[in-house]
């Protein structure tokens, strides 16, 4: 177990600082308890800095140190890392502000004393920290135990963020909505896990691999993979379990929302290539193929393209900005889901759908917080009535906000032309492999549904460009004001800015996210086949009638 | 020991050889320098720099680029060498011939490139430091704007001519037909300003047609685009070439001359794509002397040198360059004699003596050519800044029929000066630049068989040349002084961005300038003395400051000194090259190619030798002349010249005369019975500038007088012939878009939207029913699964 904490500092740093983060929250010092974002940020950034340093196994040079990682993905996990807290980083200031806004005026204007029973500051951070620690841990899970643990583990702070972020009915609707359904889509996927150990008898996803090889897949494994997945579909909002999102970020502030869009999608996204990964892309027709099994392989296909197309179609319909990045988010989904189906093909980059899927979620995380960047720095005045200015939300809101509110408005563009996988800007790059690698494997009817829908896409991303830069402003924007927290305005530049300039370096993010996607199955780490040491579940097996369902 | 290879020799032959010299990475700075100063110019816009930084910032980049491009020019030995920037496009689908395109932003340096660097680099720099007085009237942002545009030529030009690929050349090529749209529409608020740029860039198009065919033609028959590898490739086909086997060369390969010809004409302003050129005459005028005169518009004449081998491998395209350059000298010389805007005749004397170059290259005399594009530089770009100093000094008058004797009035002398040199040049006076560098293009048009009658469009159109040259300068320089301000003066209420040209230093004064002009007052300088109008103000014409003087006095010595090249030895070894220092460069470099017959004229064959033009040992230096002359063999003409006549290997020669030496004395005639007629015609006594003895046989010539002043009608012509059935169609089309397009888009466009409202009821908003949803939906789609996959 102890050498397990060798590549875990990056998730230890995290979880030390979001301890910090709880206790500063509650100051009575309005100074410390602003100091709760920054801390929060030295706290990622010395993640970034262990995720890149300490994580054996670094992807420099494309060596595995044995020792660690889980087995078939073993070069992924450092990649995760970095991306997971790059982002979170961009995230971070874009939260400022979401929470105690009106506590704080309150006591800022002599009205109240710092109470610390009605302060949600502390909570809010070091939930958001929780559920990056449990993201992280995702990365570098070995066992179905340990990825249950640590998928809740991202998926439990955010329900409470969701509720917190807004003092409006709205946002409490939201959070109860998206915890019960999280909780339903939980419990598909622990079923799934059920399954699978009852199908193999172990939880560590190597030996799950060992036997799937060794004896084939049996009815109970596969019913089991097909439930995890479904389960986990719920994580990166995939039909049919999308239903919750649009719901959810609208409810949600901006802030959050983008967080959701990044956080259970990632985690979601590498359980999906664990899980998948048991199985390995070594089936097809002559049973020496490239592809998944067929049912596996049937399933994530009806769901990508069902994904794509619903998503985009509702995208389309929307008139809530908000709404409309939902369904763009179920949409992505969609799109990289095509990646695990291409699998690694010969592991070049073109031909990898794993690096493309790793490659564009970093991709979709820096783009995405834009949108929702520009959205949260501009807000309307309140009005008579109201206590609280909210953040604009319908699309006419946006209208010429590039004369009026110039880097909100140019964030919004650039993020919405790079969402849509405009040549130059990073998003082209991130669908790029997705279509190629498809094409290698040989999915050519899921490649033309692809395209069918980025010219979709392209439909309402180009009115999110065109509003802002090309219209005059809405009359109604006269209400507008910039929102008072130039931290969210920060975000927006800097993910406009990642979005251009990750552009430029996409050669370099390209060798990375290859090396990253290297599936190695026959590749045994050290670890696992010493795992003599008795594991958590072996543990329990020893007592009777824990495991007794078992033969 | 020589053989009949030998006698031709090709940069591909030299470039096939030998390996890859790495260049002097110093030259990379000639088109960086540029780029710098364009991110000059932009910062200066952005923080509103309101004086002249941004011309003496442009100034000195270019002065850089220059100086290095000299240094280059002092340490070349006349080989090939490549200077290697970085790996700007590689691109790979196979291992195959022609699988891989691979472009790197790399600068191909030999002799015919830094020749052509030498005088752009230069002119630039003297025509920037011209521009940063012409331009005062706009500092500011419109001055920014004009030097990032005139840097952002100069690099597009260093590409277009340094490049090591057609690749390369072809962003230069863009860019400076961007450039030029840019400059010439720089008065983006003067209607005509903004058509002349559009068309400038349209006709453009039309020649990039041709060439972007060319390259790519290239690419797939040759598998590269890099020169080295191409003419290393074409080797085999120059071969075939010089047997006269010409049916065994695949017609790809002759196609690609000919395509590349018609972009070389496009850029140059040919027929039938010259009519650009005139119009193009709206920009500011240092841009017309640089960008119109002196060195974009040669870069179709660079092509064509530059792939010279690649043009003698077809039976016509040499022919077709050779016939278009005649007929468009002669064309764009009978308008111009006709017109009487100043600018515009010496637009059309442009468009007349590229045309010469492009006869030049036609008729095997690369070297003649690229002789008179250099001498041209200098004395076009000097006429252009001496009509643009009268023009900013009378307020935008360019009409002859309104000006006379400026170069007697106070203060413009070294216009005056200017002008003459200029003329003199352009004529083809005897003894100056632009007389010797014309004459080896006249005698080897008589030289090359079948090639003679373009020798007589040349000569007629030499005479029509200094007849229409002294025109303007017996109109204009000389004579009675007298003058009319333009129309461009300082509009009080007109905010066109100061496009006007009057006194700048007396604003108060303008508004009354401008009632002036507006009455229509003429001023002669006999009333010179103040006497006082109505309005109080008085017209003066704005005499050229310090920086436009030092540029045209500059240029007038170095277009004088041109001629010195002529005598000059040749720079690299082997030394006495036919012609002088400018054909000794050239004959090192891809653009080399002299027919054998020039060595056949009579007595000329012993001294003349072409020793630089063989490759390895430089054996010429000792085998003269007789050694290959005596060979015989060597018949490589292109056949439809050789064909044309039945003149086997054998000189053409000028009423028994060669015309080598012929040539001098008749072009010489030529040229003076131009002037002789023009100073019949327009000065001598000559009592006023409206009117002159010319007019008297206006009505001899009949209505030619006014087709020609109405430029044959070929603007009217090209609108009836392509733009009136291009409108007709277009708006056919549009019915057609409206009606059957849009509504099958339209009818695309609704799947995705009726998809959608189809899926909306399920996002009701509410709970239970979305957990029925998901738990329904995980149903259905398992057991899809099942029924797929059930065996």
């Amino acid at each position: 177990m102890m050498e397990r904490l060798a590549y875990l500092w990056p998730e230890i740093a995290v979880f030390a600082t979001t301890c910090i983060v709880m206790v500063l929250g509650l100051s009575r010092s309005l100074a410390v308890r602003k100091a709760t974002a920054l801390v929060s940020g030295l706290g990622l950034l010395v993640a970034l800095y262990l995720a890149i340093t300490t994580t054996p196994g670094r992807v420099g040079a494309g060596l595995v140190d044995p020792a660690h990682g889980q087995s078939f993905l073993p070069t992924m996990v450092p990649f995760a890392k970095c991306l997971i807290c790059i982002v979170a980083l961009i995230l971070l200031p874009l939260l400022a502000g979401t929470v105690d806004r009106a506590e704080e005026a309150r006591i800022a204007s002599g009205r109240g004393v710092f109470n610390p029973l009605r302060s949600n500051r502390a909570e809010f951070y070091s939930f958001f920290l929780f559920s990056v620690t449990g993201l992280l841990l995702v990365a570098s899970a070995d066992d179905l135990i340990w990825l249950f643990l640590a998928l809740e583990l991202t998926s439990l702070p955010t329900y409470v963020m969701v509720a917190i972020s807004s003092s409006r009915h709205r946002a409490q609707e939201a959070g109860v909505k998206y915890f019960f359904l999280g909780a339903l889509g939980a419990a598909m996927f622990l079923y799934g896990f059920a399954l699978l150990y009852g199908a193999t008898g172990t939880t560590n996803l190597n030996k799950i691999y060992d036997i799937f090889t060794a004896s084939g897949i049996s009815t109970l494994g596969m019913l089991g993979l097909l439930i995890t997945l479904f389960g986990l579909f719920f994580k990166i909002a995939a039909v049919p379990m999308h239903f919750y999102t649009a719901d959810v970020y609208q409810g949600a502030a901006p802030g959050v929302s983008a967080m959701l869009a990044f956080i259970p999608k990632t985690a979601g996204f590498l359980a999906i290539l664990l899980i998948v990964g048991t199985v390995g892309w070594r089936f097809g027709p002559d049973g020496s193929g490239t592809s998944l099994p067929e049912p596996i392989r049937i399933t994530l296909w009806v769901v990508a393209a069902l994904t794509m197309t619903i998503g985009n179609t509702l995208a389309v319909m929307q008139s809530s900005t908000k709404r409309m990045l939902a369904y763009s988010s179920i949409a992505h989904s969609g799109y990289m889901l095509v990646g695990v189906i291409a699998g690694p093909g010969d592991a070049s980059f073109s031909k990898s759908g794993i690096a493309a899927v790793l490659f564009y979620l970093l991709a979709y995380g820096v783009m995405n917080v834009g949108c929702f960047a520009a959205l949260a720095a501009i807000e309307r005045k309140p009005k008579a009535g109201e206590d609280e200015a909210r953040e604009i939300d319908h699309v006419d809101d946006l209208r010429g906000i590039c004369r009026s509110h110039p880097v909100a408005g140019w964030t919004m563009v650039i993020c919405a032309l790079s969402l849509l996988g405009l040549p130059p800007l990073l998003g082209f790059f991130g669908k790029l492999p997705l279509f190629t690698s498809a094409v290698s494997a040989g999915e050519i009817p899921l490649v033309i549904v692809l395209g069918l829908n980025s010219a979709i896409a392209a439909f309402y991303y180009l009115r999110l460009m065109a509003l802002p830069l090309l219209e005059e402003a809405h009359p109604r924007a006269e209400a507008t004001e910039d929102a008072p927290f130039a931290a969210r305005r920060i975000a927006g530049v800097v993910s406009a800015g990642g979005v251009v300039l990750l552009a430029v370096l996409a050669g370099q993010l390209m060798t990375q996210s290859e090396i990253a996607g290297r599936y190695m199955p026959q590749y045994k780490p050290a670890a696992a086949v010493e795992s003599s040491q008795p594991s958590l579940m072996d543990a329990l097996q020893a007592v009777p009638g824990v495991t007794g369902g078992r033969q | 020991m020589l053989t009949s290879d030998s006698l031709l020799t090709l940069g591909a032959a030299t470039a096939a050889k030998a390996p890859i010299i790495a260049g002097d990475p110093l030259a990379l700075l000639i088109p960086a320098m540029p780029i710098l100063g364009v991110i000059i110019c932009t910062l200066c816009g952005i923080f509103g720099v309101r004086n002249k930084l941004p011309a003496f910032a442009t100034v000195l980049c270019l002065a850089v680029s220059f100086a290095v491009t000299a240094k280059l020019f002092m340490g070349h030995d006349g080989g090939v060498s490549i200077a290697t920037g970085f790996e700007w496009m590689s691109l790979a689908w196979g291992e195959g011939q022609g699988q891989r395109l691979v472009a790197d932003f790399s600068l191909y340096l030999d002799s015919l490139t830094i020749l052509w660097m030498l005088f752009v680099t230069g002119l630039a720099t003297l025509i920037a430091l011209y521009a940063s007085e012409y331009m005062s009237h706009d500092v500011g942002l419109g001055y920014c704007r004009f030097f990032a545009a005139f840097n952002l030529f100069v690099f597009s030009m260093a590409c277009l001519v340094m490049g090591d690929n057609m690749l390369l050349l072809f962003l230069g090529w863009e860019g400076v037909g961007l450039c030029s749209y840019l400059l010439i529409g720089y008065f983006y608020k003067k209607p005509s300003a903004v058509a002349a740029a559009k068309k400038a860039f349209i006709m453009n198009r039309i020649g990039d047609v041709g060439l972007i065919l060319g390259v790519m033609l290239t690419f797939v028959h040759f598998g590269s685009i890099e020169y080295r590898e191409i003419f290393a490739a074409c080797q085999p086909y120059i071969d075939l070439a010089k047997a006269g086997k010409f049916n065994e060369i695949p017609a790809i390969v002759q196609l690609i001359p000919i395509l590349l010809a018609v972009g070389a004409f496009g850029k140059s302003a040919q027929l039938p794509l010259y009519v650009w050129l005139p119009d193009a005459m709206e920009g500011p005028t240092p841009v017309s002397a640089l960008i119109h005169a002196a060195t974009m518009v040669t870069a179709g004449v660079y092509l064509v040198a530059r792939t010279y081998p690649l043009f003698l491998l077809s039976e016509y395209a040499l022919p077709i360059v050779a016939w278009t350059g005649a007929l468009t000298a002669l064309v764009a010389a009978t308008i111009g004699m006709a017109q009487f805007d100043i600018k515009r005749i010496m637009a059309y004397s442009t468009v007349s003596q590229l045309g010469y170059m492009f006869a030049g290259l036609g008729v095997l005399t690369s070297t003649g050519a690229a002789f008179h594009v250099v001498t041209h530089a200098f004395f076009k770009a000097l006429l252009f800044l001496s009509c643009g100093a009268i023009m900013h000094g009378f307020a935008g008058q360019l009409d002859l029929r309104k000006l006379s004797g400026v170069g007697f009035m106070k203060g413009w002398g070294v216009v005056g000066l200017g002008m003459f040199v200029g003329c003199m040049n352009l004529a083809g006076f005897p003894f100056t630049a632009g007389y010797f560098s014309k004459d080896m293009i006249l005698a080897e048009a008589f030289v090359t068989p079948g090639m003679a009658p373009i020798g007589w469009i040349l000569l007629l159109t030499a005479g029509m040349t200094a007849y229409y040259t002294f025109r303007v300068f017996f109109r204009v320089v000389v004579g009675p002084m007298h003058y009319e301000p333009g129309d461009e003066l300082h509009h009080a209420e007109d905010d066109s961005h100061g496009h006007g040209h009057g006194h700048h230093d007396a604003p108060a004064a303008d508004a009354a300038h401008a009632s002036d002009a507006a009455h229509g007052h003429s001023h002669t300088h006999d009333d010179h003395a103040h006497h006082e109008h109505g309005h109080g103000a008085h017209f003066h014409p704005h005499a050229p400051g310090w920086a436009i003087n030092t540029v045209l006095a500059t240029l007038s010595v170095l277009s004088i000194a041109a001629a010195g090249l002529y005598f000059v030895k040749s720079p690299y070894a082997g030394g006495h090259a036919h012609g002088g220092a400018v054909p000794g460069m050239v004959e090192r470099s891809s653009a080399a190619f002299e027919t054998p017959f020039s060595h056949h004229g009579a007595g000329g064959a012993g001294g003349e030798s072409h020793d630089t033009i063989k490759e390895g040992g430089h054996e010429g230096a000792d085998g003269k002349a007789p050694t290959h002359a005596a060979a015989g063999a060597p018949s490589f003409v292109p056949t439809a010249i050789a064909k044309a006549h039945g003149a086997e290997a054998h000189a053409g020669s000028f009423f028994g005369y060669d015309p080598h030496k012929a040539m001098y004395y008749v072009s010489g005639v030529v040229g003076f019975v131009g002037i002789f007629i023009a100073f019949i015609l327009h000065y001598a006594g000559r009592r006023t500038a409206a009117t002159a003895r010319a007019d008297a046989l206006l009505p001899a010539v009949g209505p030619l007088a006014g087709w020609a002043q109405n430029k044959w009608y070929v603007d009217e012509f090209y609108d009836f012939l392509i733009r009136k059935p291009l409108w007709f169609f277009s708006n056919v089309f549009y019915i057609f878009d409206k009606l059957v397009i849009d509504g099958l888009v339209r009818l695309v466009g609704g799947i995705p939207r009726f998809i959608g409202a189809m899926v909306r009821p399920t996002q009701s908003g509410e709970l239970h029913g979305y957990a029925a949803g998901m738990a329904a939906g995980v149903a259905v789609l398992l057991f899809l699964v099942f029924i797929l996959t059930m065996r």
